[in-house]
């Protein structure tokens, strides 16, 4: 008996260490499912991208157009509907990599453009650069296509549940024509129950 | 001070003592808290080689691994990037709440893009079967695994 109680004193004693000091703070899966809260979460902006780009590269004429050729794109913000704040430019920032990574598409970067030109004012104008060297003006290619979208929400809550519905969605518009090329759609529902503590 | 160190360890000693049964179910419990509180989720995989769509299914014991069936994998072409499809299927009588992720190899066995998508979920109903879609990050990609989560 007094080994038993032993035994079970050391087990209490390893569970309350184990519980209160143990780390607070660790590392997780950045591509986990994550449910903090019924809000956008990095769950929603992964699945999103990985959604559009999959439906951009395996579009029939999309295969056709980037088989010979890697079409220089532009990509303006995303619309953001919802009622909630949420970071649209880092949906854009994964979409254009994946899409820069697949090797079927350029980019002109247009968060980048005041930069360039202050460089390229600094290699024509500051005398600290050879003239032969420097970058010459109006050699930039411009884009041949827009992307674009929308993202949109519906939030229904009643006493005891909430319910959240997103829509996302995407174009791409072809700048000298101004026909759409492709669209694609991601739809994502969460319901959650209200807590009351 | 000495009153607050001798006390708790008294109150312990008296509630041990106060039934040998209570601290038997406490033992259980807290042994069984040890060993699946930290329990790792189980995971079916399958591999396809582009090529000859070879298929190997690992799965480790338990319900999910009980219940899912991966099935009718499909290998394709969108250009020349790996397009794949799967269709998981719930054999259990159950509506299964589970996560699904891709994985993709080039043909040395090397990761490609690694993390870069993410874990999907997925709710299934009893006998339904769903299919999932996906496309290779790049060109280089010839196989792929798909994972399953609880």
């Amino acid at each position: 008996m007094k080994s038993f109680k032993i035994i079970t004193l050391v087990l209490i004693s390893m569970v309350m260490v184990a519980c209160s000091s143990g780390p607070k703070i660790s590392y997780g899966d950045a591509t986990a499912v994550e449910t903090t809260t019924i809000g956008f979460g990095s769950t929603d902006l992964q699945s999103i991208a990985a959604k559009m780009v999959d439906d951009l590269i395996a579009f029939p004429p999309i295969v056709q157009m980037t088989a010979q050729r890697r079409p220089v794109v532009f990509v303006d913000k995303i619309k953001n509907k919802t009622t909630e704040h949420i970071d649209t430019e880092s949906i854009t920032d994964t979409v254009q990599t994946k899409l820069l990574q697949s090797g079927k598409f350029r980019f002109v970067d247009m968060t980048a453009v005041k930069a360039v030109q202050e460089q390229m004012q600094f290699q024509m104008d500051s005398g600290m650069v050879d003239p032969a060297k420097a970058v010459a003006f109006g050699k930039q290619t411009g884009a041949e296509f827009m992307l674009y979208g929308n993202m949109s929400s519906i939030v229904k809550r009643n006493s005891s549940a909430q319910d959240v519905y997103y829509k996302f969605t995407m174009k791409l518009v072809n700048l000298e024509t101004g026909i759409m090329e492709w669209a694609g759609e991601k739809e994502i529902r969460k319901s959650g129950e209200k807590s009351f503590f | 001070m000495g009153y607050l160190k001798i006390e708790p360890w008294l109150k312990i000693k008296q509630w041990l003592k106060i039934e040998k049964g209570l601290c038997r179910t406490l033992l259980a419990g807290m042994l069984s808290a040890t060993l699946f509180g930290c329990a790792v989720n189980e995971t079916a995989t399958v591999v396809v080689d582009g090529d000859q769509a070879t298929q190997i299914i690992e799965t480790n014991s338990g319900v999910l691994a009980d219940s899912l069936r991966i099935s009718n994998t499909h290998t394709g072409y969108a250009g020349d990037l790996l397009k794949v499809q799967a269709t998981i299927t719930n054999d259990s009588n159950d509506h299964l709440d589970f996560r699904y992720k891709f994985k993709w190899l080039d043909k040395n066995g090397f990761e490609i893009a690694v993390d870069g998508r993410p874990w999907t979920p997925m709710l299934i109903s009893p006998y339904e079967s769903k299919n999932v879609q996906a496309v290779a990050p790049d060109p280089r990609a010839n196989s792929f695994k798909i994972l399953l989560q609880n």
